[in-house]
């Protein structure tokens, strides 16, 4: 919300207009004018200005509005209060209250009223403001992984993650009751954590209790059980066999603190997998530590991969790199058809700057192992439909590169254009383009043809854009889509 | 010229009912048993059963560890207060336009509230409660039973006039008349003359009132000393009876 300074000169003799006072309003309220009454006030005052009564005119209003103005502008520092104002003007004051709110709303007043000396209000601003509180709340608590007694610190609160175990890490140093449960079963950790100083976590061998300095053997599959250096020398594993246990090293353990976790999640998010900037932004950790801590982190590996998928477009934008989805494509052939509709998203993103992250969460998750045409119909869905049109053409245009019977499809000349226009109708169709043209199914009835451009045969179910030039060539064919027979053309026989 | 419907007509009379947003009736308890007194003051909703009057008569018994006598009292004292309103439904309150003078003069527990304003009896929407939260808020007045208390006195005045108003539009018909826009109602403690419309906004007047009126329509909150509210409370008591 930008703010404009209005120049809006208050009614004064020509003499004092040699100094215009500056008052400021929001920039959405600049349809206001001090000389005219504007839509907006007729639409959401309309009780004066439908004649509806004598005390609701017009020109009442504008008294009423003129005046409230010029009394919040004597004094523009503070905030002119309803109360104040209702002694001075001669009208209902469910009414008056009315147009103060809505003068009010739209900032034309008390716009840069200060934060006032008003108990109740303060309480109010009071009641809005998030409590930033030590440490996770009592119910949300996330873990590196379940059962994990690796050093890591546990995310600040404002990130809440569904994610991860039910067991609780504490803080460096901050408090929290621990529930019945989690002190039943990881008293030991908890010992630990508390015992540790502040940033540095210790870790205890399962057999001797001591603590391990130099590096632990931990169980491959019970992350819990460890085993100093000592005791393992000893053959001291338990029910366990030596194989099961690997060597962790624990000289060099990296510690992370809340705030530089913070730090690596916000930049893993803004740069992806650019580790570079991740690492510049996370200044006190280097790449290598940022990308294994992320990998620790109980979503670590649900961010590396999205971050993978905000892969940027090189070739298309001029060296501009512009995060955009792709899909992690399994088929080639639709490659380009993807890259073309991500070129599409682009361009969509790059028209609106604004928002781009809104826009990111609302491609859907595009899941590999569902099916190309699922995949392909979320994508257009996101898309408006000449987006989709225009990645499609570009799709087929390639793929009558690559494929021979592509290209008799949708480029063969045979196919006359007698039936010409068919339903194509006034609403949009989008087209999906041909997975396979080797994926021929056996012949199935279908409805009425349609055609659209490039002589590309499309049966009326599958066709979904709207093409401008309409020139069919469909015979008796196979619709390009579905793969079905496409029925009800000129009847010759396709060459 | 087809008003809006949260408008009365200025043409067709208006049924009776407070003419606020919410139709609720207020209520005002003042019984005394053995030495005993309870006071109070509170909105209720004309559309509730009547089965609700005895159980909230029990329940409010209950909280303030009354004497049971107090509930037959209590409830008896609603139920009256809502049949009467009851009686007026159906009938017409008034034609025309009616704006007229509200007057607060009030105290709750340490506060002293007088101030009066103007109030337009076919604005449907109006809403005695919101106009007391600003009041409040605009004021900082922090005691929370003083919304509700200036509401009430608005809602009592309200309904004192469209009383009246039943009354007067009765005596119209009787009397055969010819209506005009605007009728006036008899001078009442409550609510005093409406406004004369044509006078006040009628196009050769401004709305902006003139500064020395300022202070005549500027609320007054006073805050009382212990020492003071005894003493009015005293005063109070001796006037009652």
């Amino acid at each position: 919300m930008a703010m404009e300074a209005s120049n809006v000169k208050p009614p004064v003799s020509a003499i004092e207009e040699a100094h215009l006072d500056l008052y400021t309003i929001p920039s959405y309220s600049s349809w206001f004018q001090w000389g005219n009454i504007h839509e907006i006030e007729r639409i959401s005052l309309r009780e004066f200005f439908d004649g509806s009564s004598i005390t609701r005119t017009p020109r009442i209003y504008k008294e009423y509005r003129d005046f409230i103005i010029c009394k919040y502008r004597e004094e523009p520092s503070g905030r002119l209060t309803f109360t104040e104002l209702r002694k001075s003007l001669v009208g209902d004051v469910s009414t008056l209250h009315k147009v103060f709110t809505f003068l009010e709303k739209w900032g034309i007043i008390n716009f840069s009223g200060t934060v006032s000396a008003e108990p109740a209000e303060v309480q109010q601003r009071h009641k809005k403001e998030v409590r930033v509180e030590e440490g996770a709340p009592y119910g949300v608590r996330v873990v590196a992984a379940p059962n994990s007694l690796k050093p890591v610190a546990p995310l600040p609160p404002p990130v809440d993650v569904g994610g991860g175990g039910g067991g609780e890490l504490a803080e460096n140093g901050s408090k929290f009751p621990p529930l019945a449960s989690y002190s039943d079963i990881y008293g030991e950790l908890l010992q630990q954590q508390q015992q540790g100083k502040e940033g540095k976590e210790l870790v205890l061998c399962g057999s001797c209790k001591q603590q391990c300095d130099s590096g632990h053997y931990e169980h491959t599959k019970d992350e819990f059980l460890l085993l100093c250096k000592k005791c393992f020398g000893n053959g001291d594993y338990g029910s366990k066999s030596a194989h099961d246990f690997k060597y962790v090293d624990d000289t060099n353990q990296v510690v992370w603190t809340e705030a530089e976790t913070l730090l690596l999640l916000e930049s893993v998010l803004k740069h992806g997998d650019d580790w570079e900037l991740v690492a510049q932004n996370v200044k006190t950790k280097s790449k290598l530590d940022c990308i294994s801590k992320l990998l620790q982190l109980p979503f670590g590996d649900l961010m590396l991969g999205s971050a993978l998928r905000k892969t940027k477009v090189w070739d298309r934008n001029a060296g501009q790199a512009v995060p955009a989805h792709s899909v992690q494509d399994t088929v080639t052939g639709d490659d380009q058809q993807h890259e073309h509709k991500n070129q599409g998203q682009q361009n969509a993103n790059v028209e609106d700057p604004g928002p781009p992250h809104k826009r990111l969460c609302t491609v859907p998750n595009l899941d590999a192992s569902s099916s190309l045409m699922k995949q392909v119909g979320r994508l257009s869905s996101v898309v408006g439909p000449p987006v989709t049109a225009c990645a499609a053409d570009a799709a087929v245009a390639e793929l009558c590169y690559e494929n021979r019977c592509s290209r008799e499809i949708f480029d063969d000349d045979n196919f006359g254009d007698e039936l010409g226009y068919s339903a194509r109708t006034d609403e949009e169709e989008r087209v999906l383009p041909v997975e396979n043209s080797e994926g021929e199914k056996g012949p199935t009835v279908s409805g009425a043809s349609e055609h659209r451009g490039n002589g590309a045969n499309i049966s009326k179910e599958c066709c979904t854009i709207n093409f401008a030039n309409a020139s069919c060539n469909c015979n008796f064919s196979w619709c390009c889509s579905c793969s079905c027979k496409v029925i009800g053309c000129s009847g010759r026989e396709r060459n | 010229m087809k008003p809006l419907s949260t408008w009365g007509s200025s043409r067709n009379p208006v049924k009776f009912r407070i003419p606020t947003s919410d139709n609720l009736l207020p209520i005002r308890l003042d019984i005394e048993i053995d030495g005993q007194r309870f006071r109070d003051a509170f909105t209720w909703n004309p559309s509730d059963p009547d089965s609700e009057v005895v159980v909230f008569a029990k329940r409010t018994v209950k909280d303030l560890k009354l004497p049971p006598a107090f509930v037959t009292q209590i409830a008896q004292s609603i139920q009256s207060q809502l049949t009467e309103f009851r009686s007026y439904e159906g009938q017409d309150m008034y034609t025309g336009e009616r704006v007229v003078p509200i007057k607060l003069d009030l105290r709750v527990n340490h506060t002293l509230i007088k101030d009066q304003f103007l109030w337009d009896l076919n604005n449907f929407e109006s809403d005695p409660e919101e106009f007391a939260r600003t009041f409040c808020k605009d004021m900082g007045i922090e005691d929370p039973e003083v919304g509700p208390a200036i509401a009430i006195a608005i809602r009592e005045q309200l309904y004192e006039i469209a009383v009246q108003s039943v009354a007067s539009a009765k005596e119209s018909r009787m009397i055969k008349k010819g209506r005009k826009g605007f009728e006036h109602i008899p001078i009442s403690k409550a609510g005093g003359i409406a406004v004369d419309l044509v006078k006040s906004f009628g196009n050769k007047s401004s709305v902006i009132r003139k500064r020395k009126e300022w202070d005549v329509f500027e609320p007054i909150v006073d805050l009382l000393s212990n020492e003071e509210v005894d003493a009015l409370e005293a005063t109070e008591e001796r006037n009652a009876r």
